[in-house]
């Protein structure tokens, strides 16, 4: 069942955040070779970009999550009881589900209040309150990973050590 | 003051317990601004931290950058760089220890990250090296280092976030560190002569490259040298921001990599989803250090700290040298990025009251961060070769890397004594 459940979370939050990422190299493509080359540019290029950022990040944290991506400081780890680490890493990861609750928490507020002024973008008014509370949810889908975390641990990994990819 | 070192202490405190760092710093931040200032700021600043991090078009170099890089790695480009390397110094005693850094240097004109430099040289330098017979010490030590040189030679993920976080001009700071990446080149290959010198067994000399076959080893590289040119002379030269170069990297490198026949729809996704991770990991602790800087912005600690330094009066260079010493010591423990977004509030704002150039202290920040990452017993470069190279112990990994450690040394004292070692360049930008 959980594992199930993983696998359909890297998918949708991997094509939502995959997706994104390759509009905004796209955008920026077709943005300036348009200025540069032929004197026309993509309308509203600059808020799309940062409207498809929102994605790419707040997709990619769920994923981040599932993965144990997150910088931890584990030199303590060989020291430690297994049973010690286990309970370490449940009251962690409840931690980190009610940090990232509260987050989501205050960003539905936030969204909610953009919603009411009406905030939209300066070129293609596209309404902002939408993507806040996406970003809400987001937040609250990877509060929600931290806790199906508390009862399948994953374990903890290097990221770019397995995919060569990497924070530095 | 005491409220910063209370906040600081609950960092240490928290990451100890295995807190990840950036849960740790927001935690921390929201919590002491929250004590200090009230509460319903502190929650509406922190939404609104979080609304114009993700909200903000200039950071879109971060993940571009980052898909080039990885675009790249995957097209296999890493194999001839270091054949046309090892072409012209793979006949010296050391040879192929030299091809790697050259190799490194050029990857890293491509790539931003350090990590992934190593992981891909790994793949590529250490089997020809094994093959050679070199020692194994050497091997690794060679790629550690060399991969270090991906966050120097732009472009360079750690420029674009202090860049960011400092609001440094970032075109600025990759043209700094060219120089400067030469000088750390230089110096580990100075290294490599030293290691060799000492234990000739452990870097036989390679066989000679006929001219002729040297120039057919160059020739397979002019696609990305052409890119590398584009891109960041583009910025240099102010063509475009490096909002822009990031996206015709990406594309560039997204093409290139389509004509090598490298990249079928599902390795193109692969690439997306694992660079849009970095990025989410990396704006997860950037808007956490920025919480954490809110606070620590609130509290008298900067101001108080900058008195009592600039009441010291100290010659200014050796203030930078002690912070450089905190930071080579701070790094052989901690993660780099949390290290440096966790000190620059506090360190920052005194470089500048000295009067010191943001960009050159920007470039000493990359070269901590480049010690920091092959400084045993906490390096995550020499933890991707321990991943990837299952037949080496960690303890040779270790053995060998202290020469490079004090290369990098080195080149630090370098451009700290040297100013427009890193600044010249950039003094030619508008």
């Amino acid at each position: 069942m959980i594992a199930a459940l993983r696998r359909t979370l890297e998918a949708l939050c991997g094509l939502l955040a995959a997706a994104a990422l390759f509009a905004i190299m796209w955008l920026t493509l077709f943005d300036v070779a348009g200025r540069k080359l032929i004197d026309t540019s993509v309308t509203g290029s600059l808020e799309l970009t940062e409207m498809l950022m929102v994605l790419v990040i707040f997709a990619g944290m769920p994923l981040v999550s599932l993965r144990g991506e997150h910088v931890v400081f584990d030199s303590l780890d060989p020291l430690l009881e297994a049973w010690v680490r286990r309970a370490q890493g449940f009251v962690v990861d409840l931690l980190c589900a009610a940090a990232l609750a509260g987050m989501a928490w205050l960003m539905w507020v936030k969204a909610g209040n953009m919603m009411q002024y009406g905030d939209t973008t300066a070129q293609l008014k596209i309404p902002q309150g939408p993507f806040v509370y996406v970003m809400s949810v987001l937040c609250a889908l990877t509060g929600l990973v931290h806790l199906l975390l508390t009862f399948a641990p994953t374990s903890h990994h290097h990221p770019g050590v397995d995919e060569g990819g990497g924070t530095l | 003051m005491t409220e910063s070192l209370i906040g600081f202490g609950a960092i240490f405190l928290l990451a100890l317990l295995r807190v990840p760092l950036a849960f740790a710093m927001g935690f921390v931040g929201f919590i002491g601004l929250g004590l200090m200032r009230g509460w319903p700021a502190t929650a509406a600043g922190a939404a609104q931290v979080v609304y114009e991090t993700g909200f903000a078009y200039t950071l879109s170099v971060v993940p571009l950058f980052i898909l080039m890089g990885n675009f790249v790695a995957r097209a296999g480009l890493a194999q001839e760089l270091f054949r046309a390397a090892y072409a012209f110094v793979g006949h010296v005693r050391g040879g192929l220890a030299h091809a790697t850094v050259l190799a490194c240097a050029g990857f890293g004109a491509i790539c931003g990250s350090s990590i992934a430099t190593a992981a891909t040289m790994a793949k590529v330098a250490y089997p020809s090296m094994k093959k050679l017979g070199y020692a194994d010490y050497l091997s690794t030590g060679v790629i550690a280092a060399g991969g270090t040189l991906g966050i120097m030679i732009p472009p360079s993920t750690i420029m674009v976030i202090y860049g960011i976080v400092t609001e440094t001009h970032i075109g600025k700071l990759f043209a700094a560190g060219v120089l400067p990446g030469l000088v750390c080149a230089a110096m580990m290959m100075g290294a490599v002569v030293y290691i060799t010198w000492r234990d000739p067994a452990a870097g036989p000399a390679g066989e000679r490259t006929l001219w002729r076959d040297r120039l057919a080893a160059v020739r397979n590289i002019w696609g990305v040298a052409l890119l590398v040119l584009l891109v960041l002379g583009g910025i240099y030269g102010g063509v475009f921001t490096a909002t822009e170069g990031a996206g015709i990297g990406a594309s560039g490198a997204f093409f290139f990599a389509l004509a090598r026949g490298a990249l079928t729809p599902r390795v193109v996704f692969e690439i997306l989803v694992e660079s849009a991770r970095t990025t989410a990991m990396l704006f997860t602790i950037l808007i956490a250090a920025m919480m954490f800087a809110n606070f620590v912005n609130f509290t008298t600690m900067p101001g108080d700290l900058k008195n009592w330094i600039l009441h010291l009066g100290l010659p200014p260079l050796a203030i930078v040298g002690a912070m450089m010493f905190i930071y080579v010591l701070l790094g052989t423990i901690m993660e780099e990025l949390s290290m440096v977004l966790l000190t620059i509030p506090v360190f920052f704002p005194i470089v500048v009251q000295l009067g010191f150039d943001p960009v050159w202290f920007g470039v000493l920040i990359v070269l901590v961060v480049q010690i920091g990452l092959i400084s045993p017993p906490v390096g995550m470069n020499l933890f991707v070769l321990n991943s990837l190279l299952k037949g080496v112990a960690l303890r040779q990994i270790f053995k060998g890397v202290w020469l490079f450690v004090a290369s990098l040394v080195v080149a630090l004292l370098t451009v700290l004594e040297f100013q427009p070692l890193a600044l010249w360049l950039p003094g030619f930008m508008k």
